[in-house]
């Protein structure tokens, strides 16, 4: 497969090497407020009002979890044991707060964990109900304001619906350029690799949204400017939960397996899909995007519109196989999965599921089952 | 093929002496000859008796309600439930070494769930258009409030290994087989290995809720699309305490009502169900008096008795007036016994409680710390709780307060909202019940439980709280053996307590 060298993917890979990188740095150096999430259900642009930023909690680089094996055990999910053991290595310690929302158990307890261990300053838990219905979203929209008003009076910021309609305006442009690249990957032969894409979602993700977004537009300027992706076997999506190291990717594509679509937690799709201020107040609004937008299995009632976003994505995207990718430990993805993979090849989608850890290992396993399922499906 | 044949009888014949000595450790005569006194004895041979009583006559009830050909139909398809033959071997083994009051008690609390199960088996075999089914934190009594009938999903998947051991395995690897991540919860991997082989009722309608865990909660995807029928799943606040969080869930149990309303025959009957909410209130006085009981060392009642007890008759037949009779009784043994001056056991030397469920393919290994070290069991998390009585006063004030039961129930509290829930009750049961030590049941795929293991650790110490924890899997005992859930025990016993062994 033919790729091409940009000078911007070398930043966001730069800015991915730490879990507080230089952006958040330059912008806490400024007097802004950085806060720590790690679930798709915190509506970002909460966090983005008035001297607010969020940051992705990631922990990509890291080589063991021994400590964090001490308290969360090594039986559950890599991903919260890696927050935990870089949380002990202080390397979070720029983060002015940290919100959770209950995802999971595993979340649950890397939350109780962090409380009684770190102590942070702040720590918010959005009660985020796991069924969408009128007197969900009331709930919802409490939750919200109730973690709108704590950050008001804990950091002295403007909360206020000028305050918070300016920030999804910001969450928006934001969303529409990342979409706007991420839409490219339709195209036959796609202008940019997953790899890449991937790199600068985490980036985007990991880093104050200002600060960032002249690195994107460079990005997307350098895309359109070269030429396309040739010579792939096969147009894949990749589904799941967390994913934060591209590298992941890079070993998908590294067998001529393009990536061109991504549903996963730290995904695009549908990730980035604007939040619509329908006249009943930016919280409302923040509250109503927040369930539309995140395909997790920890919604109940909700299996048919994940599968069917799946098929939709196949289609939308010409994907020829889907990849699904689950933290060895997560009862969410494992269980669900189930249904998904039997649901998905009943539609004569091809279907590989991938169990692993969160940090990049097994790499030569990997190259091996992706290339078996390449060849699976004749390619 | 031969050669096959010949290995696999040669193996059948060198196990031979050891399956003998198994069935013969199980079977009444052993029993008879090894009773302590003749009251003992004539104790067990009327729950023996009693027990193969009900079955037999539940079996030629079949016989004529469904005709020869029907019942070996319905047996043929639910091959588990001769498993439940084996329930006079579980006797014999909650049975050893325990005497009076305290054996009667132990007894009487299996001998109430078998008749639960035959109760559950008429409803599920000769009422299938009026059943219900749903899963085991979703209490029935609604269900029953409005004249259907329910079956706990994973009900057979917790009482099949207390009764067997390895009962569980098949279903488990079918469900492993079917692509479930083997790293799950092992009671819902059983649960949906039943339904993937058809050993389970469909019913007309399901209830499930984001309860207990990810994956039991994660799996009823994966049963509602084998069953397909229409299914309603409750959803309980994280936040669980105070009055939002009752409002929302008691509009979500509003909501249900009317749900099953258009979906089953049932309607709601506000009468029948104030009469549900007053055997439970009842069942809640008398749990509570028998818990003041067993507060005072040395116990007048324990183990099974109290964990039994409250496992069938609290969370899946609190509606019956045979499970308020059942905690008469239980009650009215215990206040004997103490009255009497008489201990559950002579030689209560430790006492302990167990955080998580019980060990279900071991639950006797109560037993045999009982008899080992004089360990007694006094109460454990699946038991306890701090329910109120609930206001029958009107159907508001009824639905209010069985919404906060619901809410503070068992696996319910300690899986939601922060630590203090699952550790202020661990250091609360410690004073309230005059411990000595806490085991937590170190299940290896409940991982909420496996990651609150640091703090407890450490606060124990600081407490100065014996802690054991004691890995596992709850119904697979491949992955733990037996033997080794011993020795992790003695371990314990005898590096940490210092204690000196009974049966030497």
């Amino acid at each position: 497969m033919k790729t091409a060298d940009r000078k911007a993917l070398k930043v966001f890979q730069e800015l991915l090497e730490n879990p507080v990188n230089r952006l958040v740095e330059q912008a806490a150096g400024d007097g802004r407020i950085p806060l720590g999430y790690s679930c798709s259900f915190v509506p970002e642009p909460l966090l983005m009002a008035d001297r607010l930023f969020p940051v992705r909690l990631h922990a990509t680089g890291i080589a063991g979890t021994e400590i964090a094996d001490n308290y969360l055990s090594s039986l559950v999910c890599s991903y919260t044991r890696s927050i935990l053991e870089f949380a002990f290595d202080d390397r979070y310690d720029l983060l002015q707060g940290w919100v959770f929302v209950p995802s999971c158990a595993h979340m649950q307890r890397l939350q109780d964990n962090l409380e009684y261990l770190k102590k942070p300053g702040f720590v918010h838990t959005i009660d985020v109900p796991r069924k969408v219905s009128e007197a969900t979203l009331d709930w919802m929209e409490e939750e919200l304001h109730m973690l709108s008003d704590r950050l008001a009076s804990h950091f002295q910021v403007d909360m206020g619906p000028d305050s918070l309609d300016k920030a999804i305006a910001s969450w928006n442009e934001y969303a529409e350029t990342v979409k706007a690249v991420g839409e490219l990957r339709k195209r036959p032969d796609p202008p940019l690799t997953g790899t890449e894409f991937h790199a600068m979602l985490m980036a985007s993700l990991a880093s104050p949204k200002d600060l960032i977004m002249p690195e994107i537009r460079a990005f997307r300027d350098e895309v359109e400017q070269q030429g396309d992706i040739t010579g792939h076997r096969a147009r894949l999506m990749v589904v799941g939960g967390h994913l934060h190291d591209p590298d992941f990717i890079r070993v998908i594509e590294s067998q001529g397996g393009l990536v061109v679509a991504d549903r996963f937690c730290t995904g695009s799709i549908p990730g980035l899909m604007p939040v619509e201020t329908n006249g009943r107040g930016p919280v409302r609004a923040l509250a109503e995007h927040a369930f539309r937008k995140t395909l997790c299995p920890r919604m109940m009632e909700d299996f048919d519109r994940r599968l069917q976003s799946v098929i939709d994505i196949v289609r939308e995207y010409n994907v020829d196989g889907v990849v699904i990718e689950v933290i060895k430990f997560c009862d969410l993805w494992g269980v669900d999965s189930m249904p998904l993979v039997t649901a998905l090849r009943d539609k004569g989608i091809p279907v590989l599921k991938l169990e692993r850890e969160y940090r990049l290992g097994g790499e030569g396993q990997l190259r091996t089952r992706v290339q078996a399922f390449l060849e699976s499906m004749g390619r | 093929m031969e050669g096959n044949l010949t290995a696999t009888v040669r193996s059948l014949v060198a196990k031979l002496p050891e399956t003998a000595m198994k069935h013969w450790r199980s079977s009444l005569p052993e029993y008879l000859l090894s009773a302590k006194d003749l009251n003992s004895a004539l104790i067990y041979l009327k729950y023996w008796a009693l027990n193969y009583f009900v079955i037999a006559r539940f079996m030629a009830e079949m016989d004529l309600r469904l005709g020869p050909v029907g019942s070996l139909r319905t047996l043929v398809g639910n091959p588990w439930m001769f498993t439940l033959l084996k329930v006079n071997a579980l006797m014999r083994r909650y049975g050893r070494g325990r005497t009076g009051r305290y054996l009667e008690s132990v007894c009487l609390a299996l001998h109430t769930v078998v008749t639960g199960i035959i109760d559950m088996l008429r409803q599920m075999f000769y009422h299938p258009e009026r059943m219900v089914v749903s899963e085991d934190l979703v209490p029935i009594d609604i269900i029953h409030a409005m004249g259907l009938d329910g079956y706990l999903l994973e009900g057979m998947g917790i009482i099949l290994p207390i009764v067997d051991p390895g009962s569980a395995t098949k279903y488990i690897d079918t469900a492993e087989n079917e692509g479930m991540n083997p790293d799950a919860c092992s009671l819902p991997k059983t649960t949906v290995g039943m339904v993937i082989r058809g050993h389970m009722p469909k019913g007309v309608a399901m209830l499930s809720s984001n309860l207990p865990c990810d994956a039991g909660a994660a799996s009823y995807a994966v049963i509602q699309r084998i069953f397909d029928i229409p299914t309603y799943r409750l959803d309980v606040p994280y936040n669980f305490h105070g009055e939002r969080a009752e409002n929302l869930f008691m509009k979500d149990v509003k909501a249900m009502i009317a749900w099953l309303e258009e979906h089953t025959p049932g309607r709601m009957d506000w009468g029948r169900f104030r009469r549900i909410c007053e055997n439970r209130n009842r069942i809640l006085e008398l749990e509570l008096e028998l818990w003041d009981m067993i507060r005072l060392r040395p116990a007048p009642l324990a183990s099974e008795a109290v964990w039994l007890s409250h496992l069938w008759n609290v969370n899946v037949t609190p509606d019956y007036e045979k499970s308020v009779r059942h905690y008469e009784k239980i009650v009215a043994l215990a206040r004997k016994n103490l009255e009497s001056s008489t201990p559950a056991t002579v030689n209560e030397r430790y006492r302990s409680i167990v955080w998580n469920p019980p060990f279900l393919h071991f639950s006797d290994i109560f037993n045999w710390a009982e008899r080992t070290y004089g360990l007694t069991l006094i109460n454990d998390s699946m038991t306890y709780h701090h329910h109120i009585p609930i206001d029958t006063s009107t159907p508001e004030t009824m639905l209010r307060g069985w919404c906060r039961t619901v809410m503070e129930g068992p696996m319910v509290r300690h899986t939601r909202g922060p630590a203090e829930n699952y550790l202020d009750d661990i250091f609360r049961m410690v004073k309230q019940f005059d411990l000595d030590m806490v085991w937590v049941a170190n299940h290896v795929g409940c991982k909420g439980g496996q990651a609150m293991n640091g703090i407890l650790r450490e606060k124990c110490r600081e407490m100065g709280i014996p802690l054991l924890i004691l890995d596992y899997d709850l119904s697979d005992p491949r992955i733990v053996s037996h033997d080794n859930m011993k020795r992790q025990v003695e371990h314990f016993m005898e590096n940490v307590m210092k204690a000196e062994r009974l049966d030497h």
